[in-house]
């Protein structure tokens, strides 16, 4: 039994050992400085073989309609809104990171917030691409947007899909900038270090003429502090409006107040498990152990605790308000939730985010790199299926009984969801090639002996 | 300088005499001239433009493939009668079954668009029903025969001229004159007074042609029962709206059985809470589940191989009640036996009793025509001993009556065998297909050395002859029917010919008369000096007889006076003939006709094999349909395959299993599985002609199975509703609960209206309520009427210009029609009580479908609508989500593309369009408007006319087809319309009404008219 009593005065280091701001720039820079081994080949084919098929069966129903999917009579909305949800939620928890725990001043956030960031906005273009493909006719797609035409024709406000056009292209632009904005120093370092002309050329044009003068940082930190602060509210109203597609409408399991909280305490969860796992894979690859300690992901554990036994409260919470609100609709949809024809979905949800996360209890599970690596594909796993039986269950069945239906996905629907994932990934590799996972800046930030220190006597 | 002589050419200085005067002009000649207009060419700017315009036009137009030359008639010369944009209606006559009913064809720009019920005339009073709404595609099919065409036994192949057919023909019937072979001429039962006086003829011009008359669901059996009890094989039709008691046994009188038109209209007539509070009862004894029993107010559950035994012991019990000496009838068990043995409710029974023995004189028990003659019979007896023969009409007309005997047709067919039949002439008929299969037709015809198909579309006897000739569609043909006495209906053409086509009468002229050359007036002149020599006489009008004959052309119904008829004397030695059979442990197959595709023959309208069947919602086939105990003895569920085999044959059958259906029993429908019905129709369902015996020509169609057995595989059904088990509590009359059906019973409803537990409520609601000025449109929809019965969907369908969309997009739950009736299941599944609800878009006034469109394509007019702009669509299908009743419709394809290879974007198929209504394009929401078309023209006229719009005239389409007249419409706000009273009616509710959405469609409740007790 160890003894070693924890000093809770102390803030526990970021960086393991005391690494010199040039190691972290070689270390960091390096896969940028050498050509992709045969490992990234071999992803980067994979991932892009599933982009291919992901294209192809957009195209096939950009030619033949959205009767290629399974979607039908009472579920108009199938697989598209479900990974538009998904996808969503994936991108919630760059921004909480990088924004939220920036304005907390959480430091363990400086090694993880780059590329949770870049993976923001690589799931919101994903998530991008369903709006788009669900209607029916995506090149009159412009109609959603309010300009001014001839036929005085304006845009809905009163409708959520509206909202949500708005609220995600907001995110993503927000996100964009703010990421690009913490990009700028890297840059500068990266023209810095490299002798190639053309990287050298490039890194100049991105890197702005940054010359690290203590002006420069001086307005740098301003304007991330101000962006951070843009982009919090940011966090917490993308998916409280994506909720409000649900929230808005009369569709019993739908019409719920409960929804907005719900479903960014989700969208966080979701986040945190898939910047978790692919930050496992990174760390591993490219030697950041150090960087990205055992102790930064096992916060990131216990932050998954916390959003995953709010969204459980949330699903007893519906349950709860159903039975309460003596509604026969209301009651229904979650009986039939839980024993209806798509009760192995509902199960496979509240197993995955429920009941497996509660294993972060346990600081052995917490600290397991695979036990937590198998606990966040789980989730995400789980996340999904919550977006799948929201949507599909409630308008499978609602309030007549002979327009109920069955909704079933069809190739096509697999092919795209695929395809997504494809992207998310492609855009991922091709990332950690090209840019600087680990803030270059940040990180220096947070090494021990970076910050003026006040001695502590003996 | 001038003196000098300077030139500054050779040819100035030779010619020096004229150059001086020449160089003293500074202007040409004229051109100083005054202006003078006369002077100009005749040619103005005007015209010049117009010339240049011209010749551009002309050398467009002559660079471009234009086809259509001289096929377009620019309205210079305006036709009489035509104005574009404006319907013209004409008076004809529906042939799509033999029911005969007069229509108005309403016409846009010379091409038919529409057909819906003649008000003027007395049988179906301007009601239709769903195949002669949906009939007006059978002109527009796109398979149909476009000239002669050779079949599998003439010696080439391809299209053959009008000229040879006729001079082939000629030379074969005079060869078979010659050579003593038969002339053989197949029809279908001749509903015309001049068509059948022309087959006469042609039997006298060509001596020893044979008339070979069938329908598959002719009545036969009712028929040769009257033979036997009346002495004349004449049917008495029964006046239906004056029965208190309709007793219907094995007959769907309300669904394809008679004259359903009139029978659904009487029916619902007699429930019309808004007229009286006393309603005809109607009971039904049938084995099968349909429409009748569904809408009576009881059914019982019996197989109909026991209604013998079950009509004869009623007969005994309304005799003792009466305490009459009932004829000697076959012993057998008496009712309380019965109905323990059948598992009937003996109380109900106590209760048919004594409402039989109450309205004596007022009641009528109905046999079905698949039952066999024995039933009848004794059917017969049970109405002479309650005096309910006082409830029948006049003798039916002599065209009805005639159909040939199944022996005769057996020894036709094996003349036809044995080389003796030189000619078979199939007018219209489809023997092949129809006939009992151990007949042989198909190998008789094999065996004939000249036979022609008269059909507008290819099918199986037509393939087999030596020539199909192609004929008018009921849109293109003369001719008058009579199916009723004193009720002549007149056909006239509403098109030219689209095709090379001739009516089947005028070949027969044609072929008659050898030496006159065929033209289109053939026929039209023969039936004009029919009328004139033959009918008009009789009538003693004071007009001359063109003018006569205008007259009824537009009116399309003549009404002739009807002879006194001789009061029916039953004879009682009918009775002796009575067998009661004993019927083994096995399973009976009832053979239906289909609900909609008739004997088949409608099998290439996709529009018909879409309608939902009306009770399993099943579309695009036939099935097995099995009780819920039947398939657990089975061991099958729905969509396993099953054999059954009887006597003559066996085939394959997916099941369905039915609630409400009789142990053992399989009810399956005829008109399924052609082989060659066109591109739409073939190979939809099984054919199951292989089980009619030989001799089952037109019935009974009740026929003993040999065996029934699992069979290996399954077969998946689709249908419009997804079925959920009776007995799963989990979701049991969730109809009820959820008060989307409100029922009672009448008796209780008669002591308090209020009983029915209907509340008004204002609910309270965060937006702020949107007033409405002006006329405001609702529709009333009255669940007592509504039978349930379809005609309305295909009503939608046609004016609505909807696609089919085929069995697999059904499957997937993508079905388009804009109105739906929802079917509903309450009570067990062995005795199960059934709810028809016509469903469409309720153009709610809180619409939650239009709030959440972002661009506004759905929207709320000032009149009340609901709209739907498709160019505005982008197709989110967020309003169809939101849509709490689901009737929202979304073109996941370009259907018509989609549909068997673009079948129905095929010509002609779009003139068929109704004009006022746009075609929808792929990706596009759309659902019912109240035919907003028909509202804006009753607008129009309004403005037109200078009076104030009241929207007094205008009908839905729903509304004009409904047989029941179930559906009303109108304008809210005038407090003397009929919808006001429907709204306000205690009766009167909306469904869902508590989520504050205000539809504006309402309902009144069914009340069941059942005798005092609860039910149970």
């Amino acid at each position: 039994m160890s003894t070693a009593v924890v000093d809770y005065t102390r803030e526990e280091p970021v960086v393991a050992g005391r690494p010199t701001a040039s190691e972290i720039d070689a270390v960091v820079s390096a896969p940028l400085d050498r050509p992709p081994a045969r490992t990234w080949w071999i992803a980067f084919g994979i991932t892009s073989t599933m982009l291919g098929i992901g294209v192809v069966c957009v195209a096939v129903t950009l030619w033949l309609g959205l009767g290629v999917w399974g979607v039908n009579q009472p579920v108009s909305w199938g697989f598209d809104i479900v990974n538009f949800v998904f996808w969503v939620g994936i991108g919630h928890a760059g921004t909480l990171i990088s924004a939220i725990l920036f304005l907390l001043r959480q430091r363990w956030r400086n090694g993880i917030a780059r590329f949770a960031e870049a993976m923001t906005i690589f799931a919101v273009m994903c998530a991008g691409i369903f709006p788009l493909l669900h209607t029916g006719r995506p090149w009159l797609s412009l109609y959603l947007t309010p300009y001014p035409n001839q036929h005085a024709l304006w845009v809905n406000f009163t409708s959520p899909l509206l909202w949500d056009v708005f609220a995600v292209s907001t995110y993503f632009t927000v996100s964009a900038v703010f990421w690009y904005l913490g990009l700028v120093p890297d840059f500068a370092t990266l023209r810095d270090r490299t002798t190639h002309p053309v990287k050298k050329l490039v890194y100049s044009i991105f890197s702005l003429g940054w010359r690290h003068s203590s002006r420069h940082w001086t307005h740098f930190e301003r304007a991330y502090l101000i962006l951070a602060g843009f982009a919090t509210p940011l966090v917490l109203s993308v998916h409280t409006i994506v909720s409000f597609d649900f929230a808005v409408s009369v569709i019993p399991g739908w019409h719920t107040t409960i929804f907005p909280p719900y479903f960014v305490a989700g969208a966080v969860f979701s986040g945190f498990a898939m910047v978790q796992n692919s930050l496992i894979v990174v760390r591993q690859v490219f030697r950041l152990k150090h960087l990205i300690t055992l102790s930064t992901l096992e916060k990131m554990n216990k932050v998954m605790i916390v959003t995953g036994s709010m969204v459980g409260y949330a699903y007893a919470m519906e349950f709860f308000v159903a039975w309460y609100s003596g509604s026969q609709f209301e009651t229904f949809v979650f009986v039939n939730r839980a024993l209806g024809p798509y009760a192995w979905a509902y199960w496979t949800m509240v197993t995955c985010n429920v009941v497996f996360p509660q294993l972060f209890w346990f600081k052995k599970v917490r600290t397991s790199i695979p036990m937590m690596f198998v606990i966040a594909i789980f989730v995400n796993v789980g996340m999904w299926f919550e977006r799948f039986v929201i949507v599909v269950t409630s308008l499978s069945r609602d309030f007549l009984p002979s327009s109920w239906g069955h909704y079933m996905p069809s190739i096509y629907d697999v092919g795209i969801f695929v395809g997504s994932l494809g992207l998310f990934f492609t855009l991922i590799l091709l990332f950690v090639r090209v840019l600087p996972v680990i803030s270059l800046a940040e990180i220096k930030a947070v090494i021990p002996g970076a910050q003026p220190e006040r001695h502590r006597p003996h | 300088m001038n003196e000098r002589n300077q030139w500054r050419s050779l040819h100035e200085e030779q010619d020096a005499g004229t150059t001086p005067e020449m160089k003293s002009q500074e202007f040409m000649d004229g051109v100083t001239d005054a202006f003078d207009p006369e002077t100009l060419s005749p040619l103005s700017r005007k015209q010049f433009l117009a010339l240049m315009a011209a010749s551009a036009a002309f050398a467009a137009t002559g660079c471009t493939n234009y086809r259509d030359k001289g096929e377009i008639v620019p309205y210079n010369k305006k036709p009489e009668e035509v104005t574009p944009g404006k319907a013209n209606l004409y008076a004809s006559t529906c042939t799509a079954c033999p029911q005969a009913c007069g229509i108005l064809v309403k016409t846009r720009e010379g091409r038919p668009v529409k057909l819906d019920g003649n008000p003027d005339h007395p049988v179906n009073r301007g009601r239709s029903c769903a195949t002669g709404q949906a009939a007006i595609l059978n002109l527009y099919d796109p398979a149909r025969l476009r000239a002669p065409h050779t079949g599998a036994a003439a010696s080439g192949t391809g299209e053959v001229s009008w000229d040879r057919i006729d001079s082939e023909a000629a030379r074969q019937l005079a060869a078979c004159i010659r050579d003593g072979k038969q002339i053989v001429l197949m029809t279908a039962p001749v509903t015309s007074p001049t068509a059948q006086k022309l087959i006469l003829e042609f039997r006298a011009a060509f001596p020893g042609t044979k008339v070979i008359v069938y329908d598959r669901f002719h009545q036969e059996t009712r028929r040769s029962a009257w033979e036997l009890c009346y002495g004349s094989a004449a049917l008495r039709p029964v006046a239906w709206e004056k029965a208190r008691l309709i007793v219907a046994l094995e007959a769907d009188i309300l669904g394809n059985e008679g004259f359903t038109v009139e029978q659904t209209r009487a029916v619902a007539g007699a429930r019309d809470i808004m007229v009286s509070n006393t309603f005809v009862r109607l009971y039904s004894v049938e084995g099968t589940m349909s429409l009748t029993g569904t809408n009576a107010d009881y059914r019982c559950r019996l197989h109909p191989e026991a209604q013998l035994e079950f009509v004869l012991a009623l007969t005994r019990a309304v005799a003792a009640k009466l305490k009459l000496a009932a004829a000697s009838l076959p012993a057998g068990p008496d009712l309380a036996a019965i109905a323990h043995r059948r598992g009937l409710p003996l109380k109900t029974l106590e209760h048919l009793v004594d409402d039989l023995v109450t309205l004596r004189g007022k009641g009528i028990v109905y046999a079905g025509s698949a039952l066999n003659t024995d039933v009848h019979v004794a059917v017969n007896y049970l109405n002479e001993l309650l005096g309910n023969t006082a409830l029948y009409g006049p003798a039916e007309p002599a065209t009805a009556v005639t159909v040939t005997p199944p022996a005769d047709v057996a020894s036709t067919i094996a003349d036809m065998k044995a080389g003796k039949v030189g000619f078979v002439a199939h007018l219209d008929v489809n023997p092949v297909y129809h006939l009992p299969k151990v007949l042989g037709y198909a190998e008789a015809l094999k065996s004939v050395r000249f036979s022609v198909a008269m059909t507008d579309v290819e099918n199986e006897t037509a393939q087999l002859c030596t020539y199909m000739l192609p004929v008018h569609t009921m849109l293109e043909s003369w001719g008058d029917h009579t199916v009723r006495t004193g009720v002549i209906s007149l056909q006239q053409p509403v098109i030219a010919p689209l095709y090379a086509t001739r009516q089947q009468e005028a070949i027969l002229l044609r072929w008659m008369s050898a030496s006159t050359p065929f033209s289109e007036l053939l026929y039209q002149e023969y039936l004009k000096r029919h009328w004139e020599s033959a009918v008009f006489p009789s009538l003693g009008r004071l007009t001359d007889f063109l003018t006569f004959w205008q007259m009824a052309l537009h009116d399309g119904v003549v009404t002739t006076p009807v002879s006194a008829q001789a009061p029916l004397q039953f004879r009682k030695d009918a009775l002796a003939s009575l067998r009661l059979q004993e019927h083994p442990d096995r399973y009976a197959v009832v053979l239906l006709a289909s609900p909609y595709l008739g004997d088949g023959r409608w099998a290439n309208n996709g529009w018909l094999q879409e309608l939902p069947h009306p009770i399993s919602k099943v579309v695009w086939d036939n099935y097995a349909a099995i009780s819920p105990a039947a398939a657990r003895a089975l061991g099958v569920e729905s969509n396993d395959l099953i054999e059954v085999s009887t006597e003559s044959g066996k085939v394959t059958l997916p099941v369905f299993v039915q609630p409400g259906t009789a142990e053992q029993l399989i009810a399956v429908s005829l008109g399924y599985g052609r082989w060659n019905a066109g591109p739409v129709g073939s190979n939809v369902g099984v054919d199951v002609t292989p089980l009619l015996p030989a001799g089952c020509l037109t019935g009974p169609r009740v026929v003993r199975a040999m065996s029934v057995s699992k069979s290996e595989g399954s077969y998946a059904l689709a249908s419009t509703q997804e079925h959920h088990a009776l007995d799963d509590t989990f979701v049991k009359d969730f109809h009820l609960k959820r008060h989307i059906i409100r029922e009672g019973i009448l008796e209780e409803y008669r002591k308090d209206p209020h009983s029915l537990g209907i509340e008004r409520k204002e609910h309270e609601s965060i937006s702020p309520r949107v007033e409405f000025v002006g006329v405001k449109w609702a529709m009333a929809i009255d669940l007592n009427k509504c039978t349930g019965c379809n005609a309305c969907v295909a009503g939608c369908n046609v004016e609505n210009n909807l696609p089919v969309i085929g069995k697999e997009q059904v499957a997937k739950g993508r079905e388009m029609q804009w109105i739906r009736i929802d079917r509903y299941y309450s009570g067990t599944p062995e005795e199960p009580l059934a709810s028809h609800q016509p469903m469409l878009c309720q153009h709610c006034d809180n619409a939650p479908c239009e709030n959440v469109c972002p661009v506004v394509a759905t929207n709320h007019s000032p009149d009340g609508l609901n709209q739907m702009i498709y160019n505005r669509c982008v197709g989110t299908k967020y309003c169809s989500n939101n849509c709490p009743y689901k009737v929202r419709r979304f073109n996941f394809f370009n259907f018509r593309d989609h549909l068997a290879d673009g079948y129905y974007q095929q010509e002609p198929v779009s003139l068929m369009h109704n004009p006022e209504v746009t075609v929808r394009s792929r990706g596009v929401m759309e659902k019912c408007t109240f035919c907003v078309q028909r509202i804006m023209e009753a607008r129009q006229h309004a403005t037109e006319a200078g009076v104030t719009f009241d929207g007094k005239q205008v009908e839905t389409a729903c509304q004009q087809a409904c047989p029941a007249q179930a559906i009303v419409f109108g304008n809210m706000h005038d407090p003397g319309a009929d919808i006001s009273r429907y709204r306000e009616h205690p009766a009167g509710y909306d469904v869902l009404g508590e989520l504050n959405v205000k539809p504006n469609v309402t309902y009144l409740a069914r009340l069941r008219n059942i005798h005092s007790e609860k039910r149970a």
